[in-house]
This record gives structure tokens, C-alpha cells and sequence, in this order.
């Protein structure tokens, strides 16, 4: 907790001060919060290998650099962080989030403006929405078309959401993403032949009219692990899924290939709960984590896109090549609009479950 | 209990209190717009053939287990609280794998000829009824068999002697008998099936959503706790209605019970 300090005979500052330390030393032993947090920032993350990654790329080093803990609690639920700001009891210094929070923390007033005095913005990806007063990006990702190897080949599979539309052409089942903003809509545009760059705002009965012609034929995942499981059983013909997931999947000898075009890039974004005990130690990491360096480490460690170009100079190109946002997806991917959902996500969820259940 | 009223009452203050004032906007949405109502409908819908589901397949089973001794009764108790020892997420993906179309059952009634076509089992209502089912069985079987344990043998005997056939001996003596543990078992059943949340999610298919689902996204997602209050409010009140009604008839059993 005190940094050492190179010995110049004992005058009363220092004395004070070694006392002062003993004693919250001292009291550190008692479980205060106060005092337990000066040295720490508490990450809430999502958890599993993701998090060992961000273990090895970032957090270790940032520890040696800095001296700063970080501890990691899992679940970064919205509603927790509403719970403990609206109790005055904040506990987490950063929570990893979707970008929809990026817009509905403030509306709430649940989140601190980010300090970009300490961290440096200029060098990620350059796009209005990627950067708010109070979020920066972490990573990037993307949900990716995927299909079953046993049923297409590499030379005649799906490579448009506009053919995985077509029952006929490509029978079997569609595996979507349950949730409003899973990408089902986006790619039931885009199968009605909605413009790539006409998308948002979304014409959501436009969209489920279009999902009403694959209806029949889709069977709907909840989570991850979920769609996970589905691709390395093999349990659908083609879908859509996060190409980390993917990927992963991939790796365990799933029947599953991926086909980039059309793809939905988005991101995670990291915010600072309002009143977090250890904001300037949440800073501090988040400037870390946007260096170029800790960007290229994460994207090594993860399959997952850096948010700063720059990163891809440390890359190898067959690396990059499977990373969201590299030079696979070039000119064939759709930026979520993730300011339209955090504005529309209640209403539109409101139709789309009138639909799911009609 | 001041402990379990307060977080009650600030529930429902929670979905009639908002933006400083009070409103009844949350309910006047939930009893407007259709969709609301229709995933209530679902709701009672679901857990009330769970219910009856648990109970076609409990009371025989709870019958068994009082009636077997040894070996028999060891492996049905075993059979019967295994569930509550797996947790909830492992069995929901064990259900995939065997319901799945080219899951174990299907593979099986295909190969043996029962079946043409793979049977649509999972990610539709019959996948959300078998993993709810089986989760719920306990319920259903331990108070039936609890009733059925006290249950004198005598009077059954008393019943033969008088010349009842076996069936009467079952409608006029045994079902009244064991009815107190059919009601609680089903009870039980029914109300914790109407707050289920995870099997519906992973078993269910398009329109399998129930009201859990919703208070879940209001609440973690778009951090709408009005709304989310107001559906727990409607989810509470409709299983206190259901349990008055259903204590009611508890209570006529007894009555009964009594002067027999």
C-alpha cells in the first residue's frame, strides 16, 4: 500500500507519515471499507476465460506498473449497479458492459464521467459513437453468419442473411439470438433488402414481417453458452453468432464455419459507477487498457478486435485476420447503431415479444 | 416478518411511485398492451399442466414409494430427490441433449422404428413442460407420500371386508384420504412454476415466454423498475389469490376428514 521509499533519516514528516501508515495498516487488518480500497480497483466483469485473459493482458501488468490490485467480482448486471448507486453504496470502481449502458447509466444517472485528462481518447478507432463522457470502448466484436459444414460446403453455403432467408436453397433450422438486440432484426432488414447503410433506424415491423417467413424454422438461444453448445452439437443448419463464440467453438472441432459478409460489429464498453471508492485507480486502469500495447496483449490473448488501430502494428496478420473489425470483415461489416437501442431497446422489446408470442 | 413485509411494500410502492408522483401508468401498460396479458395467460397456462403433469405422474409414484420396502423404496427416494441435488442449468442442458432431434430419444425411436420423422421435443412447449416437470416432481411426490404414509392400512382393509371392489376402495377411501397431500403437492407445484425463469429460456421455443423472462429484462436490462414492479405485483397477487382459494379447500378437506 506505501510505496518504499528510500531512507533519508528519520524528520517528523516522515515519522508522522510511517506512523499514519502503521496505523492504517493496522487498521487495514479490520474489514473497513476505506481503507481496503485505496490500493485496489474493483472490475465487475462478465468472468470465465474472458476474464483470465484480461487477467494475463492487463490486469498483471497494470499491477506491476502501478502497484494498483485489481480485484474482480463477476455479474455486471445493470440492475446492481442501480441498486448500489441508488443505496449510496457503490462497491465497483469499473463495470464492462454493453454499449447500450453507455447511454442508459447516464439517463439514470449511474455513471462518473470518465477523466480524459488521464485517459487518452485520440488514438481509438475514430466514430461518434464509440467514445461518450462517460465510456470508453474495450474491445471489439461482432455477430457473425454461421454455418453447419455437414449440410453446405466452403464453395455453396449461405453468404447473405438474404439467402439464409431462402428455406428453399438452404433448408434447416436458424439459430438467432433471443434477446431484441441480438442482431435478428438487423439481419431480418437486410434479408428484405434493406440497405446496409439505410439499417437504422431500424423499421421494426418491417423486420418482424420478415422474420415471420423463417419463423417456423428458428430455434432461439438465451445465452452464449448456449450457442456455444448448439454449434458444437451441430444443431443447426446456419445463424448468427458472436464470432468470439464462434471461434471457440472452432476450436473444439465444431461442424461450423464462418461467413464474414453482413457481419454486425459492436463492442464492450467499460463505465465508472457513480460514487466508485477507487475512481482514480478506475482511470488509471482505463488508461492502461487503451495504450496500444495492452490493446495488441488483449487481442492475442482473446480473439477479440482492439478498439485502437494502432494495435494491429504489433499483430501478426494471421492473428488479425480472425480479430472484429480486422481485415477479413473489411468493407463487409454493419456497425450496430448502439445509441439507437439504448433509445429504443424498451419499446421495441415490447413488439418483438407481442411478435414472439402471437 | 417485518423483514419479509418492507421489501413487499416497497415492491408494490415501487410500481405505483415514480417520476415523483404516483402513477398507474406500469399497470394501465401491462393491461393494455396485449402482449403483457398474453405472457400472463402463458404463465398460469404452463405451470397449471406442470401441475397436472406432476401430479398424473407423482401420486402413482408417491404410491409406490410408500407401498415399496428395501431395496425398491431406496432407489425411488434416491430417483425422486436426485433432481434436487443437480443444479438447475445442468439438467436443462441434459434435457437438450436427449430431446434434441438428433438427441438420444430421437436416435433411438428412430433406429427401433417408432417414430418416421424426429419428434420436435425441445425449444417449443413440450420441451418447456418435460424440463419443468421433472424439476418440479419433487414437490408433487413428497407431500402425497407424506399424507399417504399416514394413511391406515386398516381402513383399506375395513373397505375389502365390507366388499368394496378395488376401485371403490380407491374413489371413496384412499383419494379423499390422500387428497390434503394432493392439494399442498400441487400447490406447491403450481406456484413455484408460475416464477420459473431459466427453462422456459433454454428449453422453450418462440413463444414460450413467461412472465419471469420479462420482470428479468425490466429489471436488468433496460432498468425499468416500475414496470418490473408492476409485473411482480401482478405475479404476487395472482398466487395469493390462487393460495386463498386453494387454503378454502384444504380447509372443506378436513372438514370432511373429520366426520368420516
Amino acid at each position: 500500500m506505501t510505496t518504499p521509499r528510500d531512507s533519508r533519516g528519520i524528520t517528523r514528516r516522515t515519522f508522522l507519515s510511517t506512523a499514519a501508515a502503521g496505523l492504517s495498516a493496522g487498521a487495514a487488518l479490520w474489514p473497513h471499507p476505506t481503507t481496503a480500497q485505496k490500493g485496489r480497483v474493483v472490475f465487475a466483469t462478465w468472468g470465465g476465460s474472458w476474464e483470465e485473459a484480461m487477467r494475463k493482458a492487463w490486469f498483471q501488468p497494470f499491477t506491476q506498473k502501478t502497484g494498483i490490485e485489481v480485484v474482480t467480482v463477476s455479474g455486471p448486471d445493470y440492475g446492481k449497479v442501480r441498486a448500489m448507486v441508488k443505496a449510496g453504496q457503490t462497491e465497483w470502481d469499473i463495470v464492462e458492459c454493453n454499449p447500450d449502458f453507455q447511454w442508459i447509466g447516464p439517463r439514470e444517472g449511474l455513471l462518473e464521467r470518465l477523466d480524459f485528462k488521464v485517459i487518452d481518447r485520440t488514438p481509438i478507432v475514430p466514430d461518434p459513437k464509440l467514445v461518450t463522457e462517460y465510456s470508453v470502448p474495450q474491445v471489439f466484436w461482432a455477430r457473425v453468419m454461421v454455418y453447419n459444414t455437414k449440410q453446405f460446403s466452403k464453395e455453396n453455403h449461405p453468404r447473405s442473411w438474404q439467402d439464409v432467408w431462402d428455406l428453399n436453397r438452404f433448408p434447416g433450422k436458424r439459430a438467432l439470438y433471443s434477446k431484441t438486440n441480438g442482431g435478428s432484426l438487423e439481419i431480418a432488414l437486410l434479408a428484405d433488402g434493406v440497405p446496409p447503410d439505410k439499417l437504422y433506424p431500424l423499421d421494426v415491423n418491417r423486420a418482424l414481417k420478415s422474420l415471420d417467413r423463417i419463423k417456423s424454422q428458428v430455434i432461439w438461444y438465451d445465452t452464449n453458452q448456449q450457442i456455444t453448445q448448439y454449434m458444437v452439437g451441430g444443431q443447426f443448419a446456419v445463424g448468427i453468432a458472436p464470432d468470439g463464440r464462434a471461434l471457440a467453438a472452432i476450436g473444439q472441432s465444431a461442424p461450423i464455419a464462418i461467413e464474414y459478409n453482413q457481419s454486425i460489429l459492436t463492442w464492450s464498453a467499460f463505465v465508472v459507477p457513480k460514487g466508485a471508492p477507487n475512481r482514480e485507480g478506475a482511470m488509471s486502469l482505463l488508461a492502461y487498457v487503451l495504450t496500444p500495447q495492452a490493446q495488441a496483449a488483449i487481442a492475442m490473448a482473446f480473439p477479440y478486435g482492439p478498439v485502437v488501430a494502432k494495435a494491429y502494428d504489433s499483430i501478426p496478420p494471421e492473428r488479425a485476420a480472425i480479430l472484429a473489425g480486422g481485415p477479413q470483415q473489411a468493407g463487409r461489416y454493419i456497425l450496430a447503431d448502439e445509441r439507437w437501442w439504448a433509445e429504443n431497446l424498451n419499446e421495441v422489446t415490447e413488439k418483438f415479444t407481442a411478435w414472439r408470442i402471437a | 416478518m417485518l423483514l419479509f413485509l418492507y421489501p413487499l411494500a416497497t415492491l408494490v410502492l415501487t410500481s405505483v411511485y415514480g417520476d415523483g408522483g404516483w402513477t398507474l401508468q406500469h399497470y394501465r401498460r401491462l393491461f393494455t398492451v396485449p402482449a403483457y396479458l398474453k405472457v400472463l395467460r402463458n404463465t398460469i397456462q404452463t405451470a397449471g399442466l406442470v401441475t397436472l403433469i406432476c401430479l398424473a405422474l407423482g401420486y402413482p409414484l408417491a404410491y409406490r414409494l410408500t407401498t415399496s420396502s428395501g431395496v425398491l423404496r431406496g432407489v425411488l427416494v434416491i430417483a425422486v430427490l436426485m433432481p434436487f441435488w443437480t443444479s438447475l442449468l445442468v439438467r436443462a442442458y441434459g434435457w437438450m441433449v436427449i430431446l434434441h432431434p438428433n438427441g438420444l430419444l430421437n436416435t433411438v425411436a428412430l433406429w427401433t422404428g417408432v417414430v418416421r420423422e424426429p419428434l420436435e421435443l425441445v425449444h417449443n412447449t413440450t420441451g418447456v413442460l418435460i424440463g419443468m416437470s421433472q424439476i418440479m416432481l419433487p414437490y408433487m411426490v413428497l407431500p402425497i407420500a407424506a399424507v399417504m404414509q399416514s394413511v391406515d392400512p386398516r381402513l383399506l382393509q375395513a373397505a375389502s371386508s365390507l366388499g368394496a371392489p378395488p376401485w371403490r376402495r380407491f374413489v371413496s377411501v384412499y383419494a379423499p384420504l390422500t387428497l390434503p397431500g394432493v392439494l399442498a403437492g400441487c400447490l406447491l407445484v403450481f406456484i413455484i412454476s408460475l416464477g420459473f425463469f431459466v427453462i422456459p429460456a433454454l428449453l422453450g421455443g418462440t413463444r414460450d415466454i413467461l412472465l419471469a423472462q420479462l420482470i428479468d429484462f425490466n429489471m436488468s436490462k433496460v432498468l425499468n423498475w416500475g414496470f418490473a414492479a408492476a409485473l411482480s405485483t401482478v405475479l404476487l397477487v395472482t398466487t395469493l389469490a390462487i393460495y386463498a382459494v386453494a387454503g378454502r379447500m384444504l380447509r372443506i378437506q378436513t372438514l370432511w376428514g373429520s366426520f368420516r
